[in-house]
């Protein structure tokens, strides 16, 4: 419901006439992140530009029961950042500044609107990086993030961006601004900034944050294995990590994969391989020879065909070009796909692949592989045509079937896009009633009234019996567990959403 | 009504669990996790004060409770129950000592990334609930930062597990990360997953001796952290003494740990050998992981200890201090920013002060009360009481109240 001119007039008084937006078509462009099925409007959209504002919103929102649902750059795959249940959406690009660079003890304060890609950009002539790379740097922020502890294919070697935040400046659910963690790595008492990264914005809005930066690695090689079945790349992953080297990234696209990338880009992938592995080791120069000629030996006795090893940073960034337009190459079929974020332990994953390609084929359709395989973490798009009868239908069934094969293979529904709304339902399946009861205390703990980001990440009905502060609004889509993508023909992804 | 016939799991000898002094009226060793459940389930009924026991490396140094009826001894949970060096991730049972999962993960090439004094007893649920890191934790990260997920059990027996045992894993929230450093004030761990880190290739260490106008000297240090070593320590000469073939004249001992592919170890060494000079003296091998041991056991082999939190990275961040009039005992985790002081009585009031004034607060304080942390502003006092309310709403777990009644 938009809002009365009174509550319109008090928050321009609050933050500024430039940074309410109460306009339908202005609230429109917020109803939904990167997962577009799932859509509501807030019935305000606000920018503030510092912590004060986000407590000053946080608390006007309380006063007048209107929940508040924080928003990086809305690349999130999830629907994290859609106002399910209307209110504010708060919109935090305006906060988007380095506030401060400690080059030699190699840690920053940024604001949560700093783009991912900006913060290594503005350290880089320090020698130093922001390591965690979520597909979407170019557009994500590092509150959003922080918000879905985001992953990125280098996470094999350096870990998420729960790894590498030490410090926020949070604005708990009544307006409170408390400050957690800090610069030095280790702070008293039990962890709160470990529950808060990763939350979804549900148990507060982070706006500051105090990240790690590592120093640049002297050296990076980018090695392209070509195997005639998946099975085999698959193994030389496990072989890898098990003869005790980590390397920054590995990443298998399968045959169909190859084939869509390469007659699109035309960068020289084997369309006749069963799937092509990405290996990529990083560190001082010194190291790098020796690891190098590992990996190529124990692909080789996985039966690698063929090697390939980029001579230099254009060869590099076009292997990295090939694997980070899988997404878009999907999108130009012209059919519509899910995308599914699931987890197997890696030593499963020739397993899971081959269930993947039974289940799709068993209904008719068919799938595809890209996915970080060093993390285990699977990426199937399952494809569908939409002016066939049943088949969007048959896609989103098998991809409840896959999410449910990864959690008997000891996996999970998300390794990196978060529960959002659209694997909420899924939740009860991964964990037992008593897990989502402790979740939910934790929440209740943090959150009672439900005022922040309300009936994210839990399903609903688990709990304490708390107050539920907001009716559900609207009609309520339960159950998609996999983004859906280019469901109207001819859309060509270029770029995002990313995975 | 003697409650001990009434409780699940073998009954001990409730002198050996004292805290701060103060001995439990029962102590009790549950022999499974059902069992676990069943004992927290019949205390809670009766209210009884309980605190979990891993190895008790730790626990009987803490300031003594209000109320402590029951010891949980967790120590037959301890079984390790899945462990595949592909996934590199292992998955244990929390009553297992640090070194039964250390060895095990050895004989197969991988390390357990997680370090604590007295790693013969210590368990993996104590290492969680302290937080507890050593010399190499910017290496290997804090506990927090290699926990997957874990099964942990509530004050009223509820038995829940978040997290997983992948690698990457963003399903819900994430319990298990903010029990660590509860110190069992909110929950007992049961099983964790952690991810773990190959065996490097090589192991060294350089040790350097250093007056104390060579370790107030910022630029002698200032290249070592993009170096990566996976430790530099700082100790004092008394120290040195107790640790074994460290022992020597000099004011202060460096030992900067080199863990890596050889070829990188031996440019290490050059550059680092460079920029300080030849090495006093070169551990190889095995001996390094002793060593570090040596290093993490040191501090809590003191009655007393005065333990501090710094982003300063370089041993010269002990420049800050009157180092004349410095405590005899000191260990300094630079990399870790991890300072631990004894005998803290002697430390003047003037030293403290121009600590806390240049980057250093207290993590913890062990046999005095002089320099605890400080109690947490009143917003996040407000929160970590209502935590602590949703998680153990009839206040069972004795060490629950600490942060407001004796810090």
């Amino acid at each position: 419901m938009p809002l009365t001119r009174e509550q319109i007039e008090e928050l321009v008084a609050l933050l500024g006439a430039d940074a309410v937006l109460a306009s339908e078509a202005a609230r429109f462009t917020y109803e939904a992140d990167a997962l577009t099925l799932d859509r509501a409007t807030p019935d305000v959209v606000v920018l503030p530009r510092s912590t004060d504002e986000v407590s000053a919103i946080v608390r006007w929102g309380r006063a007048h029961r209107l929940p508040v649902t924080a928003r990086g750059a809305g690349t999130g795959l999830a629907g994290g950042a859609t106002p399910e249940q209307g209110g504010i959406t708060l919109s935090l690009n305006r906060m988007d500044r380095l506030v401060r660079l400690d080059a030699e003890r190699m840690f920053a304060w940024v604001q949560p609107g700093i783009v991912n890609l900006a913060l290594s950009q503005q350290t880089a002539s320090h020698g130093l990086y922001y390591a965690p790379d979520p597909a979407s740097q170019q557009v994500s922020t590092i509150g959003g993030n922080v918000a879905t502890n985001a992953g990125g294919p280098h996470c094999l070697k350096y870990g998420v961006t729960f790894n590498h935040v030490l410090g926020a400046t949070v604005v708990l659910a009544d307006g409170a601004v408390v400050s957690l963690g800090g610069e030095a790595l280790d702070a008293p008492d039990f962890d709160l900034l470990a529950a808060i990264v990763g939350s979804e914005g549900t148990l507060g809005i982070v706006t500051e944050i105090c990240v790690r930066l590592l120093p640049k690695p002297e050296a990076v090689k980018t090695l392209l294995f070509d195997f005639t079945t998946i099975e085999a790349a698959c193994r030389t992953v496990s072989a890898t990590i098990a003869s005790g080297i980590v390397p920054a990234a590995m990443e298998i696209m399968d045959r169909h994969t190859v084939t869509l990338v390469e007659s699109w880009l035309h960068i020289g992938l084997p369309t006749d391989a069963g799937a092509v592995l990405l290996i990529e080791v990083d560190g001082p120069a010194v190291a790098l020879e020796a690891q190098t000629e590992r990996i190529v030996a124990l692909a080789r006795e996985h039966g690698t065909r063929a090697v390939r090893i980029a001579k230099d940073d254009a060869e590099r960034a076009a292997i990295w070009k090939g694997r980070k337009s899988a997404f878009g190459a999907y999108g130009r079929l012209g059919c519509g796909f899910y995308i599914m974020d699931g987890v197997v332990p890696r030593t499963r994953l020739a397993e899971a692949l081959a269930s993947i390609g039974s289940m799709t084929a068993e209904r008719g359709l068919e799938s595809g592989n890209v996915f970080h395989a060093g993390d285990g973490n699977l990426h199937p798009h399952v494809l569908f045509d939409v002016n066939i009868a049943g088949q969007q239908a048959a896609a989103l069934e098998v991809s409840h079937e896959i999410l449910r094969m990864c959690i008997r293979m000891g996996g999970t529904i998300s390794g990196e896009h978060g529960v959002g709304i659209e694997k909420r339902a899924m939740m009860s399946e991964l964990y037992a009633a008593e897990d989502l009861a402790t979740m939910e205390r934790l929440r209740f703990a943090f959150d009672p009234e439900r005022h922040l980001n309300p009936g994210k990440i839990l399903p609903g009905g688990s709990g304490c019996g708390e107050a539920r502060a907001y009716a559900a609004a609207g009609a309520r889509r339960e159950g998609s567990p996999a983004q859906i993508v280019g469901a109207t023909a001819g859309n060509d992804y270029v770029e995002g959403p990313w995975i | 009504m003697d409650l001990s016939a009434t409780l699940p799991g073998v009954a001990l000898d409730p002198a050996a669990y004292a805290v701060g002094g103060r001995a439990p009226r029962l102590a009790v060793r549950p022999a499974s996790r059902e069992e676990l459940a069943e004992l927290l389930r019949a205390a809670s009924r009766d209210r009884l004060a309980m605190l979990p026991w891993g190895g008790g490396s730790a626990a009987p140094f803490d300031v003594a409770p209000e109320r402590y009826d029951l010891a949980i001894d967790v120590t037959s949970l301890n079984k390790i129950v899945e462990y595949d060096p592909e996934d590199l991730t292992v998955t244990a049972e929390c009553g297992v000592t640090l070194e039964t999962l250390r060895n095990t993960l050895a004989a197969r090439g991988q390390e357990l990334p997680i370090e604590g004094a007295h790693a013969t007893r210590a368990t993996l649920g104590g290492a969680l609930a302290a937080n507890s890191s050593g010399a190499r934790r910017l290496r290997m990260g804090a506990p927090r930062d290699r926990l997957l997920g874990a099964r942990f059990a509530l004050a009223d027996g509820t038995l829940a597990h978040t997290g997983g045992k992948v690698v990457k894993n963003v399903s819900g929230h994430a319990v298990h990360r903010l029990l660590c450093g509860s110190r069992g004030a909110l929950a007992v761990f049961v099983e964790a997953s952690l991810k773990l880190l190959p065996a490097p290739a090589m192991r060294r260490a350089l040790v350097f001796h250093a007056d104390a106008a060579q370790l107030r000297d910022a630029a002698r240090w200032a290249d070592l952290p993009r170096l990566e070593p996976s430790a530099m320590t700082v100790v004092s000469r008394a120290t040195a003494a107790s640790i074994a073939g460290l022992a020597t004249q000099a004011p202060y001992v460096i030992a900067v740990v080199l863990e890596d592919e050889a070829p990188w170890v031996e440019r290490q060494t050059a550059l680092i050998e460079d920029a300080l000079g030849v090495a006093d003296l070169r551990i190889e091998g095995e001996p390094v992981v002793a060593l570090t041991q040596a290093l993490c056991d040191a501090p809590e082999n003191w009655s007393r200890r005065l333990t501090l939190t710094t982003a300063w990275n370089s041993p010269a961040a002990l420049g800050v201090i009157d180092l004349d009039v410095a405590p005899s005992e000191l260990v300094f985790h630079s990399l870790a920013g991890r300072l631990h002081l004894e005998p803290i009585d002697a430390l003047p009031i003037t030293e403290v002060q121009r600590l806390a004034g240049n980057g250093f607060s207290s993590l913890d304080c062990r046999g005095t009360e002089r320099f605890a942390p400080s109690p947490p502003a009143s917003a996040v006092g407000t929160l970590r009481r209502r935590i602590r309310a949703a998680l153990d709403p009839e206040a069972l777990w004795a060490r629950g109240s600490s942060w407001e009644s004796n810090r």
